[in-house]
């Protein structure tokens, strides 16, 4: 039995194989038996990491020769399987993490609240099944002909059902399911519901407003806990230690967050619920104005202030204004802005195609037009050009353009989205700084007048991260990349494995090397013959092939060391290869069928281990 | 004297050696490469397909290889992303997605930060099974690939969409260091779909793969030379000359020049020495 079983497991293998190869009606059948091939091959990693283990403890307990590099690869394999498996050191991943949101357990069958519309689940032809998003989420109810959905959906939720099936008619129900299948109206964008994860969650913090509508759309007990809990943790305060002089200028935390609070006194920054990422950004960078243009006399300012803290040479000037010729201009970002007023198209809902189809059209488009064309007048372009963030925020500009003139929500986006893509005052700064640097010395006065504001800026960010750390509750720890940057595991094969494994590469030139001074020699015509073929190849894959024979005319161009290189590699090598290969070929063919078909049974071993 | 050199001590070759390799690098020599029509068939055949085709890159090599097939990887990856290609990596070899991480941040995130990930390129990652992987994927990708190498599912990466099988790609191009590498995607890709498969390996495999060149494998890369000459017909193309990272491969025919001229001054040397002890012998009273 212990013989005859891998004997059927061979022989049904490979001849599953061998028939899916021949047969296309059984080709399926090929790559189930491929996929076994690698879950084994799989496998085998574990087994080939026993052995290992096993040999090498061996080879320490009885202390032969070379038994300490047994320790050290033992050491080496141990300390690598355990920063990799166990994910060492290595941060959750991102979007693993739904930073902005706390958790509250809660299964799929304790949701209290499901939703239906009339419809039915079209039949998709490949026998597919439902997306994974919705798994145990969507059921059909064919007698009443309905539709129902269990959790709040979610957009890609809703995505993956229109992909199900590619249906006018079921495209619009899932849209109207979606549409029912949603928070009450307080809730929106606040309340979710991941059934992957079993968590009822909330984003920011939670208001008493909100976790009493919560707990209004049902009564069961599991309902009930789950929300207490969520309040609860929406509602942790996070601290951190952040001395005053860490703050920035005209630090107000009010104006980022009714939930930032600084105690001047303790000299603590507080944060209560959890922090998203965006209000993190807007935190580093709130209080940091954006750089905008240096008009030819703000630059004149800062090269006499440079020249009061010290010499300045032509060239450093000349730097400073390259380097502050490079940033971004008004003119670009009127563009923007106003490209962003032009009307846009944006595919239509299945239901618009549906009333369409309904109605009688023949041809649906797609897409739709939306919006109307608005660019920026003279009086709003004017004081755009006008815009010093050093005296003004972006809030008072948008405000500022909104008195002057018509401006649409997405030029809003587009001109917030542009500035926040441009550096900082403070990285600007850093940035001529460096220019200058490259350009000749700087005293220290002003360096500090060049880094000062980005020094601030960068420690201000160290304090921000931390909050926004002490704010989050890692969700799922072992969601990151063992071997992201900055990691033990990417240490270890950055720093050891990698110059290590060069390093043994490498040293093949050197024996290679001396291997040829003592071996190669031309003993016999064979030896003369391999002798002479190592010559042309080792001269024909460099320049000097080229460059020895580049005086050949071109009627005997066929004898330069480069060609005779191809033709050596092309003629005799193929030939010889495809010999061996044709002749290895058929040796496999035949030991194959002998192993199939247990004629030879040797890969079994001898039965006495 | 003719003793003395013939038992020469093997520690003055290896410094020889070190020199050879040495001075190239430190005086920076570089010499002119001219392509070979191997390397104008990878070319074409990367630069023959429309902006926006899908090009499969399956990088199937390590560190120690790394720098014989490292120039190569990275004018493959340049050269799909100039042209505008779709790129999806995939590894057969263990260490290979630290191959692809190298490149992608080499190369894409470095010059095209632009290119977005899962819509311009995608990290498959690696897969166990050697030629098994490549046997499933021909027919049914997602067999073994259910996610990327981030474990982001599959169906929500947009350039996946309408991927079903290695056939749905314009061209499979792979860096092999070995086994399993350009020889198995010829045989379970190539050869049976019409797949076709462009490579890159080592000096020692180049010669097992002449047999498959041209029908099954259109054009191949040999070790550094090879990508030496396939990058001076990437840069011409694309006016890179200037930029210094993508001449590697060029920069590493220096070092290579000098020590094969090493390598034929020894073998002459070794064998000058043997025939004048044979002579020597035959003459000995």
């Amino acid at each position: 039995m212990k013989r005859t079983v891998p004997l059927i497991i061979t022989a049904a293998g490979g001849f599953t194989l061998i028939v899916a190869f021949f047969i296309p009606a059984t080709e399926s059948w090929g790559e189930v038996a491929a996929i076994w091939f690698d879950i084994l091959a799989a496998i085998a990693f574990i087994l080939g990491g026993g052995n290992l283990v096993r040999n090498h403890l061996k080879k320490i307990s009885d202390q032969t020769a070379g038994w300490a590099y047994s320790v050290i690869t033992l050491a080496a394999f141990f300390i690598t399987l355990t920063v990799g498996l166990f994910k060492v050191g290595a941060r959750p991943m991102e979007q693993q993490e739904y930073y902005g949101q706390r958790f509250a357990s809660l299964s799929l069958e304790d949701f209290p609240l499901e939703f239906s519309v009339e419809g039915t689940i079209p039949p998709k032809k490949s026998g597919r099944r439902l997306p994974d998003s919705v798994h145990g989420q969507l059921v059909a109810d064919a007698a009443a002909g309905t539709i129902s959905f269990r959790g709040w959906m979610e957009p890609n939720q809703l995505d993956d059902l229109k992909n199900y099936k590619h249906l006018l008619e079921w495209q619009a129900t899932v849209e109207t399911l979606y549409d029912k299948a949603q928070p009450p109206e307080p809730l929106r964008g606040k309340a979710f519901y991941h059934a992957g994860h079993r968590a009822l969650a909330f984003a920011g913090r939670m208001s008493e407003f909100e976790y009493h509508t919560l707990r209004e759309l049902a009564g069961t007990p599991e309902w009930l806990a789950a929300v207490d809990a969520l309040y609860e943790a929406t509602n942790q305060t996070a601290e951190i230690e952040c001395p005053a002089d860490a703050l920035p200028e005209r630090f107000d935390a009010a104006a980022i967050s009714p939930d930032l609070s600084y105690d001047e006194e303790l000299q603590r920054l507080r944060f209560t619920g959890p922090m998203p990422l965006g209000l993190r950004d807007r935190m580093v960078r709130r209080f940091f104005p954006v750089a905008t243009p240096l008009s030819p006399a703000a630059e004149q300012v800062l090269v006499n202030l440079l020249k009061q803290a010290g010499p300045l040479s032509e060239a450093q000037i000349e730097a400073l204004s390259k380097a502050a010729a490079a940033g971004w201009t008004f003119d670009q970002l009127i563009a923007e802005v106003n490209r962003a007023g032009e009307p846009v198209q944006v595919p239509k809902t299945a239901r618009e195609m549906l009333a369409e189809k309904q109605a009688g059209a023949t041809v649906i488009e797609p897409m739709k037009t939306v919006g109307e064309k608005r660019t920026l007048n003279n009086l709003q372009q004017k004081f755009l050009r006008e815009f010093d963030s050093s005296e003004m925020t972006v809030d008072d500009l948008v405000e500022g353009l909104r008195r002057m003139g018509p401006l649409s929500a997405r030029q809003v986006a587009a001109l917030r989205a542009f500035l926040a893509k441009q550096p900082t005052a403070a990285e600007r700064n850093k940035e001529l700084g460096f220019a200058l640097l490259r350009a000749g010395p700087l005293t220290e006065e002003q360096r500090d007048l060049m880094f000062g504001d980005y020094r601030k800026q960068i420690r201000w960010r160290r304090y921000v991260g931390r909050l926004f750390a002490a704010a989050h509750v890692v969700k799922f720890p072992w969601s990151g990349e063992y071997r992201a940057v900055g990691t033990p595991f990417w240490w270890l094969y950055e720093y050891a494995f990698k110059p290590l494994t060069a390093t043994m590469f490498a040293m093949l030139a050197f024996y290679v090397a001396s291997a040829a001074f003592r071996a190669f020699r031309a003993k016999n015509l064979e030896a003369v013959l391999l002798l002479g073929t190592a010559f042309i190849i080792l001269l024909g894959r460099t320049f000097a092939g080229v460059y020895l024979t580049s005086w050949l005319p071109e009627s005997l161009s066929f004898l330069r060391i480069e060609e005779l290189t191809i033709r050596i590699m092309q003629w005799f090598n193929t030939a010889g290869n495809r010999a061996i290969m044709i002749g290895i070929a058929l040796g496999i063919a035949s030991t194959s069928l002998k192993v199939l078909l247990a004629v030879d049974r040797s890969y079994l071993g001898t039965g006495g281990d | 004297m003719l003793e003395y050199v013939a038992r020469l001590d093997r520690r003055w070759i290896f410094l020889m050696m070190l020199l050879a390799v040495a001075i190239p690098i430190l005086f920076q020599l570089r010499f002119p490469e001219t392509p070979t029509p191997l390397a104008k068939a990878v070319f074409d055949a990367v630069e023959n397909l429309p902006p926006g085709s899908k090009v499969l890159l399956a990088f199937d090599y390590d560190p120690a290889s790394e720098g014989e097939l490292g120039p190569m990887a990275t004018a493959f990856v340049l050269h799909c992303a100039k042209k505008g290609h779709k790129m999806y990596f995939i590894a057969l070899w263990p260490v290979g997605p630290q191959m692809i991480d190298d490149q992608i941040r080499k190369v894409i995130k470095t010059d095209f930060p632009n290119l977005v990930y899962g819509e311009d390129y995608v990290n498959l990652g690696f897969k166990p099974g050697n030629e098994g992987v490549i046997k499933v994927i021909v027919t049914d990708l997602r067999q073994l690939y259910t996610t990327d190498d981030k474990g982001v599912n599959i169906d929500k990466i947009p350039m996946m969409q309408g991927i079903r099988s290695v056939q749905d790609f314009d061209l499979v191009i792979n860096v092999s260091a070995g086994y399993p590498g350009t020889k198995e995607w010829v045989q379970y890709a190539a050869t049976p779909y019409g797949i076709p498969v462009v490579g890159g390996c080592t000096g020692v495999q180049a010669p097992l793969l002449y047999p498959y060149i041209p029908d099954q494998l259109p054009g191949l890369l040999g070790a550094i030379k090879g990508a030496a000459e396939y990058e001076k017909l990437v840069v011409d193309r694309y006016d890179l000359a200037d930029v210094g990272r993508y001449l590697e491969g060029l920069r590493r025919m220096g070092p290579q020049l000098v020590a094969h001229m090493l390598m034929i001054f020894l073998i002459i040397a070794g064998n000058v020495i043997y025939f004048a002890q044979r002579r020597q012998e035959r003459y000995r009273p």
